[in-house]
């Protein structure tokens, strides 16, 4: 029984995010890193927000959403626009498991 | 030069480029003690979904950097971000508390 919940728990996991994060590097190296850095750890202005460690489900909202235009930012719409579903849950995935200051906190 | 001069002089050294910027007022971590009882509904949660309009994790805000956190209060503030909650919520926000609350999370230790 044991066995089977964790199996279970396996194929659930792994369709839920079927995302591939090295293919998502290989974006934000060409797109992203200019200003987030490659990791998304060290934004180049303090204006940037730092991406890595951030939840991926997050990130991929911000990025649909500055592509469909209901987060207005002229610049990340601008990178975001060529952006597929499929290359937004990548980089979403990448980003998320990098490491950076950002945590949880109350 | 006498330390409380050396102090004075690092000071206004760095206050002078935000205040160039946008006048934005200085945050203070310990100010925003007081205010964050709003925010720690949702972001005091560890791993807090919104589920309205849309089901995802509420950001992660520590560490985060202060001047876009700042922003982005300013930008639910204006109407220009569109989360009904975050909308309600900085709309009652002055500069000083959006300042403090971007210093508090910003300068967060684990």
């Amino acid at each position: 029984m044991r066995a089977l919940i964790v199996a279970a728990a396996w194929v659930l996991a792994s369709n839920a995010w079927a995302a591939d994060p090295a293919a998502g590097k290989a974006i934000a190296e060409k797109v992203c890193a200019a200003c987030h850095g490659v990791d998304g750890a060290k934004p180049v202005a303090p204006e940037n927000p730092i991406l890595a460690g951030q939840y991926p489900d997050y990130i991929a909202k911000a990025l649909s959403d500055y592509k469909s235009g209901k987060r207005a930012n002229p610049v990340m719409k601008g990178f975001a626009e060529p952006l597929s579903k499929k290359d937004i849950e990548n980089l979403a995935a990448w980003f998320s498991s990098q490491q950076s200051t950002l945590h949880f906190q109350r | 030069m006498p330390l409380r001069s050396l102090l004075i002089v690092a000071g206004v050294a760095l206050a002078a480029p935000v205040f160039a910027q946008q006048a934005a007022p200085a945050g203070d971590p310990k100010e925003a003690h007081k205010k964050i009882a709003m925010c720690e509904g949702c972001h005091g949660i560890a791993g807090y979904k919104t589920a309205y309009p849309q089901v995802y994790h509420v950001p992660k805000l520590g560490g985060q950097q202060a001047a876009y956190l700042a922003n982005a209060l300013h930008a639910y503030k204006a109407g220009q971000r569109s989360h009904p909650s975050m909308r309600g919520i900085a709309a009652s926000l002055s500069d000083k508390d959006i300042a403090d609350l971007a210093a508090y999370y910003s300068q967060g230790h684990k």
